[in-house]
């Protein structure tokens, strides 16, 4: 055999890799390039993920005494042309200006994917005691209010590849509200899954959506709906809370299924207990958000702080701001009780939109919502939804967009 | 509040993060925009669950050790920016299905790989070592055309570096022809195409040499905390220098002077100004943002001229049992439906070529104890998207991709993978064009091919892109994607404009 030799090829070759790209480029036309969203891509990235989404309420429903839904379409005038697409369990981050605080709060989706391409969310929101947000959309909210909310959200969804093809959802008080989604995506089609809802709550006056949820159960026989009333029995419902032997009860027989659970802090401390003696596996119990912590100085891991409020600054761009802090709430919350537009979404810990820089001083962040990155960790990187001050703080934040 | 700087970086991306770090280490004022709520463009880490994952990192090339530092390496070092880097010494197995299909794994170091080279198609040897002759003599030629600055003699080029004119002007699959390499042996080491997304009879024999020297001769590195970790060093080398990084601020309109220099940006509603202004921004946006009587005709041109880059669909899988207890041993798996790069290349969406990572066997405790993670890549294009793909389709489009080659994947290894998914996300060019905001949501850039090659692309870098005040770097810039070439044209281009302002000073 030759010795391997590259003499078959030009060298030559060499001098006309110059000359060939500029004849290449004055071949070219020099017109205008496409915008962006000429590309199939971009178009859906953009659909699919708008930066925000300009809303007005059309009609308010009253569910209960406590409870409303909010019917909400597309502002044209402000620039949203459609509500974008989501997946039953996903969730808006509304801003709320409310006197001088900018805030936000995650909702889910009370509507299916397909109300939304008919140009329609639904949300529904619960009076909550002592709330701030849910009091100010209660008390404020009616046909026409414009309001301004984020893309679909969160990743409470069922996922064909990882969750069995039957879910037992457990929602607790307003935790009804992505299973009002998620019931309604199954019955349309939408998703490939059946669903027992296991609905707990205080009484039968209390449960929403029970129309709806008979009507589903009526067309569609992938939907089963069990009220269990802690307070009162009821006929056809469960009396009690949400139990393990409940679960086992209503969950399908010999085959794997999927937990989904949401509610409030107190039913996934019930309920993880209860799951824990069924023997699941881990990728078979899915939670939603957890939601604001609070009193973080009733846990274990709380060092103290040697005072009751600190200094916080924040420096957002090339401003900066100095208010006072106080140890039981988030450096979140200090700055929108402020009026600082810092940027937030999940409120949970988990999704980092708010990931902001801590400049100096000390924090605890609780180990059950701490969802930073690793390296975060080692370069002073923190959540300000779920970070509590143990010091005067100076925080780096960037702006909220939009 | 201060509006001018000496230096405005548009993108912290890769590229743009080394460049940041290089002007703000050397005392120029810089600012340093971004239009996430974190740097690093595709460098960077998404949590699911118990699970941190790498978005986009299969191998960082050119990295070497503390004893044999290599381009990134020094480009890191000489910032000051302190990663944790883990190595890879497996190069890659590949596994061909179907008829005279193969499954062969190389192993790095010239030697070695020669060795399991000639074990998978023996008789192969010398032509395969002839192959990393070439890239010494290519490195001598670039080692005199740097010394003569870029002005080499003619008759000397002719003469004594006539091997590298040839593998410089020529495509992979003709230089490994001329070197007689056989058939099969060219299809496993071409494996490496998908790296780069160009088939190897248009990709740039240099190139592609190059790529494949470093990964043999150093292996393939990875920072310990995922990508997050090198984005987060490197803003903090911008910080400690004084610089300035803001995030959530998206540069909306580039600034010209009645020169035609560009003089500054529109961001967050504000116009600010500098001396200089560096892009890691793709030109195709950066014309976009900017007033179209100020782009000179050839930078249009070339826009118009050039195709984007290829995009990927992406699987990320955490998995509620290890890696062994999965029967996986391999870092990096391609598998092709057929043994030529062309054939993988025009079936890319159906069966042509994809990659399996596990990055637990690099870093074993890259996901909780008693986890891992796998990481499916498929090479495709923004224009690859079905035509009638519509936005309530997507979540579809996306779980039958993620099904395909999760099924292909346990029918080809006997690998049981669906009963142990605990958390999955799946991305495909619409992913990319979400974050990234590139046209057709190319991750590469312009497409390194034909005569938009590699050389073609140094030679002419300086008479290209002219505007004043501007420059570029970055994938699409003149090194070429992948995360190396981006850090170098970041270092490349930070270090002239740091010399020129020390000159204009």
């Amino acid at each position: 055999m030759s010795k391997p030799n590259l003499r078959a090829l030009s060298k030559m070759d060499f001098l006309k890799v110059v000359p060939t790209r500029k004849q290449k480029i004055g071949e070219a036309a020099a017109k205008p390039l496409p915008p962006l969203n000429a590309y199939k891509a971009n178009e859906l990235a953009a659909a699919l993920h708008p930066k925000c989404q300009h809303l007005k309420v059309e009609e308010v429903l009253d569910r209960t005494a406590d409870v409303r839904s909010y019917i909400l379409t597309a502002d044209a005038g402000n620039g949203t042309e459609k509500p974008a697409y989501f997946s039953a369990g996903q969730y808006l981050s509304i801003t709320l200006n409310i006197g001088d605080s900018v805030i936000t709060r995650p909702y889910s989706l009370s509507s299916s994917p397909k109300e939304s391409l008919e140009g329609r969310y639904m949300l529904t929101v619960k009076r909550t005691e002592g709330g701030l947000a849910s009091h100010f959309i209660l008390d404020t909210w009616g046909a026409g209010t414009k309001v301004l909310a984020s893309a679909p959200l969160g990743e409470f969804t069922y996922e064909p590849l990882r969750d069995a093809g039957h879910i037992v959802g457990l929602a607790g008080g307003s935790g009804i509200t992505p299973f009002r989604s998620l019931a309604k995506a199954i019955a349309d089609g939408d998703e490939d899954a059946d669903l027992t809802l296991l609905y707990g709550c205080r009484s039968e006056a209390d449960a929403v959506f029970q129309d709806e949820f008979r009507e589903i159960a009526a067309s569609c026989d992938r939907f089963r709906l069990v009220n269990v009333l802690s307070d009162e029995p009821a006929e056809g419902c469960e009396k009690g809370f949400i139990t393990a032997d409940l679960i086992k009860k209503y969950a399908p027989a010999g085959e794997e299924y999927s937990v989904f659970i949401c509610g409030p802090q107190a039913m996934y401390d019930f309920v993880d207990k209860e799951l824990a003696s069924l023997g699941l596996r881990r990728k078979f119990i899915r939670h939603e958000l957890f939601g604001e912590y609070r009193n973080p100085s009733k846990d274990a891991a709380y060092p103290g702080a040697a005072a009751d409020d600190f200094e916080l600054t924040v420096r957002m761009c090339d401003e900066v701001t100095k208010m006072r802090c106080s140890v039981d709430e988030t450096l979140l919350v200090a700055m929108e009780r402020n009026g600082i537009a810092a940027p937030s979404r999940c409120r949970s810990g988990s999704c980092g939109w708010c990931h902001s820089r801590l400049i100096s001083g000390d924090v605890y962040v609780p180990a059950s919502v701490d969802g930073r990155r690793m390296a975060d960790m080692d370069y002073g990187y923190v959540h300000p939804c779920c970070t509590f001050p143990l010091s005067d703080i100076v925080l780096d934040v960037p702006p909220a967009q939009p | 509040m201060e509006n001018r700087f000496d230096v405005i970086v548009v993108g912290a991306g890769n590229a743009g993060l080394v460049a940041a770090a290089t002007t703000a280490k050397n005392g120029l004022n810089t600012l340093l925009l971004e239009k996430h709520n974190l740097p690093g463009g595709c460098a960077t880490s998404f949590c699911r669950g118990r699970f941190e994952f790498e978005p986009s990192l299969h191998e960082l090339a050119s990295v070497g050790t503390a004893e044999h530092p290599d381009t990134v390496y020094k480009i890191f070092d000489g910032l000051g920016a302190k990663i944790d880097w883990r190595y890879e010494h497996n190069m890659f197995r590949a596994i061909v299905k179907g008829e005279g299909g193969y499954d062969v794994t190389l192993k790095s170091g010239v030697e070695t790989f020669c060795d399991s080279m000639e074990q998978a198609v023996p008789g192969c040897r010398d032509s395969v070592h002839a192959l990393f002759d070439l890239v010494q003599k290519c490195n001598d030629a670039l080692a005199y055309i740097t010394k003569m600055k870029g002005k080499p003699n003619g008759l000397t080029m002719m003469l004594k570096h006539g091997d590298f004119m040839r593998a410089a002007s020529h495509s992979v699959e003709d230089v490994m022809k001329a070197l007689g390499i056989p058939e099969k042996a060219r299809d496993i080491i071409c494996t490496y195409w998908g790296y780069l997304g160009v088939p190897t009879d248009e990709l740039n024999a240099m190139h592609f040499l190059n790529m494949l020297n470093t990964y043999v001769v150093d292996g393939a590195a990875m920072p310990y905390k995922r990508s997050h970790e090198l984005s987060l060093s490197l803003a903090k080398v911008i910080l400690d220098s004084g610089g300035q990084v803001w995030y959530n601020s998206e540069v909306t309109k580039f600034l010209y002077d009645d020169a035609g220099a560009v003089c500054g940006v529109v961001v967050n509603g504000r116009e600010l100004y500098a001396n200089e202004v560096i892009s890691n921004v793709i030109p195709h946006n950066v014309f976009n943002m900017s007033d179209q009587k100020k782009i000179p005709e050839t930078d249009l041109k070339l826009a118009n001229a050039r195709e984007f880059g290829i995009s990927v669909a992406t699987v990320y899988l955490g998995m509620d049992c290890t890696m062994e207890e999965l029967g996986i041993d391999d870092y990096t798996v391609f598998v092709m439906g057929d043994a030529n790069p062309r054939k993988q290349y025009e079936n890319r969406d159906k069966d042509g070529i994809y990659i399996v990572n596990c990055l637990n066997k690099v870093i074993p405790d890259s996901s909780p104890e008693g986890t891992c993670t796998l990481f499916f890549t498929i090479p495709i294009f923004g224009s690859d998207l079905p035509d009638d793909l519509k936005p309530e389709g997507y979540k579809k489009y996306k779980n039958e991709i993620a099904y395909k080659y999760i099924d292909d994947y346990e029918k080809l290894t006997g690998i049981s993978i669906r009963p142990h998914i605990e958390e999955i996300s799946v991305a495909t060019p619409v992913t990319f064009a979400r974050y990234l905001g590139t046209p057709e949501g190319t991750i590469y850039g312009y497409m390194l091919s034909g005569w938009d090659n590699l050389l073609s692309r140094i030679s002419c870098e300086k008479d290209e892109y002219t505007i004043p005040g501007l420059s570029f770097c970055g994938g699409h810039a003149f090194r070429g994607d992948g995360y190396s070439s981006a850090y170098v044209t970041g270092d490349t281009v930070g270090k002239r404009v740091v010399k020129r302002a020390k000159g204009a000073k």
